[in-house]
C-alpha cells in the first residue's frame, strides 16, 4: 500500500508490504541516489545519526516501470510531529537540518527540502529519515529548500521563544509552517534588532510580498550565489536557532514532584508496582500518559521498552527530553499531547500525519494520576474514558486518585461535585465494559490504588 | 508564476518539485555575498587560530544534542 504522505516528491515514494515499510527510488532520482551513496555523505551521516540507515532490497518493485530502487529503511518505532515536540527537540531538529546541509554540501549534494516532517526521532535523536532529501548542488545554485526551512523550522521556533511557546500549535493549522508574513507580524519590535530574525523572517516575508505572483525577471535569470554565500546563509540560519531559547518554568506541571505530598515510601512502592506489572505484561512498547518528566516511564525505557512519554505541560515534557538527551537514553520519546484534543490527522484527505490515536494501538499504556483530571477537571464520564484506552492499548496500569485525595480536592475546591461515580467502584464498573481486570495493589501510606487492566 | 518558475529551472534545479518562492530566492541573492563574506572570515579566523595552536571546534557542524546542550538555557 501507498502512503499517502510522501505524494510530493517524485523521486521515489513510500509503501508497505506485509508490514515492511520501503522506500522505492524512482529512475529519474538514479544520480541522485548514486551520488549520496558514492560520495561517501550517506555513510557520513549515518555514523553520525543524522539519517536513518537502510538497506537495498531485492522485492519485487512496486512500480515497476519507473524503479530504479527499493529500499528498506530502518523503521522509527514511533512518528511524532513538530506540534507534539518540546522546544528543544523542535531546535534540535531544526539544527540537524542545517547540520546536514552543511555536510552535503561538503560531498557536493544539496537538501531540495527541508521539511520539518522528515526529522523524526530515533533512539533520543533527530535523524533525517527521507533517503531522497538530497540532489546534486550545482554551484550558483540558491537554497531551494530556504523559504520551506523558515516557515516549517525559524518561524516556529521564534515564536516560541519570542512570544509564547503555545503558538507551536500553529504547525498543527499550517502543514506547510507557519506563513512568514504571519510569523512576522506575531513577533515582538524587538525582534527586528536580531539580525537573523530581521533577515529570515522579517525581509524574507516582505520580499515574499513585493515578489509575490511577478519574478523580478532579470534578477531571477542571474539568481546565483556562490558556495561560500550558500555556506554563510547556513551558518547564520544556525546562529539565529542556537540564539533562541526557552527556559521552562511557571506552567502546570514543571515542580510537581516537589510539590506533591506523597511520602517517600509511597513513591518508591508505587514505582516498585508499576515495575512489577510492567514485567508482567512485558510488552514491547508503553505509551505513558500524562507522564509529567518521565519519571515513570523511564520504568519501562530503562529496561529497553520503548516509550512514549506524554504530557499537557510543554515544561514537564522539555525536562523530560534535557535528561533524556543529557543521559543518552535511546528508548524514551517525550511527546506535548493534550489527552482532552489530541493530535487530528491533517494534510490532504486529512490523512497525511496521523491522528494521536491512529499511531496506535500500544501494548501498555499507563495513566498514573491521570484520571481525575479527565474525569473532574474535564468532566469526562468514567466509561468514555475506559472506551477511550480500549481504542489505544491492549495493557492497561491505572493509578486510580479518589476524592479524599488533597490533589483531587484542589480540583473541586473551585467546583460544585457533580461526580458521585467518581470512586473505585465506579471505576471497576466503567472498566468492566471494556477490559478485565488483572490486578488490584493498594499504594500503601497513600490512599491510591493501582490497577493492571488487560483489554477485552 | 508558471513563466518565472521556466526561467529559474535551467540555472537552479531542474528538478525542484518545491516552488522555492520568488521572494526567497531574491532575498538569498541580497543577503548571500554579505553572509558569505562573514563566513569566510569565521572560517579563516579559526584557521589562523588553528596554526598557532589554539584548540578550537571544527567549522564543521556536529550533532546539536550532543555539541549544544547548554544552548537552551539563553533568555527569557
Amino acid at each position: 500500500m501507498k502512503q499517502i504522505a510522501s505524494f510530493r516528491d517524485p523521486s521515489g515514494f513510500l509503501f508497505t508490504r506485509d508490514g515492511i515499510l520501503y522506500r522505492q527510488v524512482n529512475l529519474e532520482y538514479q544520480p541522485h541516489y548514486d551520488q549520496l551513496m558514492v560520495s561517501g555523505l550517506y555513510k557520513t551521516l549515518v555514523d553520525k545519526h543524522m539519517l536513518i540507515p537502510h538497506a537495498e532490497a531485492s522485492v519485487a518493485p512496486m512500480e515497476k516501470s519507473i524503479e530504479y530502487k527499493t529500499l528498506q529503511p530502518v523503521r522509527v518505532p514511533f512518528i511524532s510531529y513538530p506540534y507534539e515536540w518540546s522546544f528543544s527537540q523542535y531546535k534540535d531538529a531544526a539544527l540537524t537540518t542545517l547540520a546536514i546541509e552543511m555536510l552535503a554540501l561538503e560531498k557536493g549534494m544539496t537538501l531540495k527540502d527541508a521539511s520539518v516532517y522528515n526529522i523524526q526521532f530515533f533512539e533520543g535523536r533527530p535523524v533525517l529519515i527521507d533517503t531522497l532529501s538530497f540532489e546534486i548542488y550545482e554551484e550558483g545554485a540558491p537554497w531551494i529548500a530556504y523559504r520551506q526551512f523558515c516557515q516549517h523550522f525559524l518561524g516556529p521556533l521564534s515564536l516560541m521563544a519570542l512570544v509564547d511557546i503555545r503558538l507551536q500549535r500553529l504547525m498543527r493549522v499550517y502543514i506547510d509552517g507557519i506563513p512568514l508574513d504571519l510569523t512576522s507580524n506575531l513577533l515582538p519590535g524587538k525582534s527586528h534588532f536580531n539580525m537573523g530574525l530581521e533577515l529570515h523572517i522579517h525581509r524574507h516575508a516582505a520580499s515574499q510580498k513585493k515578489y509575490a505572483g511577478k519574478g523580478d525577471e532579470v534578477k531571477v535569470k542571474e539568481a546565483k550565489i556562490g558556495k561560500m554565500a550558500f555556506q554563510g546563509l547556513i551558518d547564520n540560519l544556525q546562529n539565529t536557532i542556537k540564539g533562541l531559547g526557552w527556559e521552562p518554568a511557571g506552567t502546570e506541571w514543571a515542580d510537581y514532584y516537589e510539590i506533591t505530598n506523597y511520602s517517600k515510601d509511597a513513591f518508591d512502592q508505587k514505582k516498585n508496582q508499576v515495575a512489577d506489572f510492567i514485567i508482567q505484561v512485558s510488552p514491547t512498547s508503553i505509551w505513558d500518559l500524562g507522564a509529567n518528566n518521565g519519571e515513570f516511564s523511564r520504568i519501562g525505557s530503562g529496561k529497553g521498552i520503548f516509550t512514549v512519554s506524554s504530557d499537557i505541560d510543554p515544561s514537564a515534557v522539555e525536562k523530560n527530553y534535557l535528561e533524556s538527551r543529557n543521559n543518552h537514553e535511546k528508548d524514551i520519546l517525550p511527546l506535548v499531547i493534550d489527552l482532552t484534543n489530541p493530535s487530528p490527522g491533517i494534510g490532504w484527505e486529512n490523512a497525511e500525519r496521523d491522528s494521536f490515536i491512529e499511531r496506535g494501538p500500544v501494548d501498555l499504556a499507563m495513566a498514573l494520576a491521570l484520571i481525575h483530571h479527565l474525569a473532574i477537571s474535564n468532566n469526562l464520564p468514567l466509561p468514555k474514558i475506559a472506551e477511550f484506552f480500549q481504542k489505544i492499548c491492549t495493557w492497561l496500569i491505572v493509578e486510580f486518585v479518589p476524592k479524599q485525595d488533597s490533589q483531587v480536592q484542589k480540583l473541586l475546591s473551585s467546583r460544585k461535585d457533580i461526580f458521585p461515580d467518581y470512586t473505585e467502584e465506579g471505576l471497576e464498573k466503567a472498566m468492566q465494559a471494556e477490559f478485565k481486570m488483572i490486578r488490584k495493589e493498594a499504594i500503601i501510606g497513600s490512599e491510591r490504588t493501582l490497577y493492571l487492566f488487560r483489554r477485552k | 508564476m508558471y513563466h518565472f518558475i521556466e526561467l529559474l529551472a535551467p540555472l537552479a534545479r531542474a528538478k525542484a518539485y518545491l516552488d522555492p518562492g520568488s521572494g526567497s530566492i531574491l532575498l538569498q541573492l541580497l543577503i548571500a555575498a554579505a553572509l558569505g563574506a562573514a563566513f569566510a572570515v569565521k572560517v579563516y579566523w579559526k584557521k589562523i587560530k588553528g596554526v598557532f595552536g589554539k584548540k578550537e571546534d571544527a567549522v564543521e557542524p556536529d550533532q546539536p544534542s550532543t555539541a549544544e546542550p547548554e544552548e537552551s538555557e539563553s533568555k527569557k
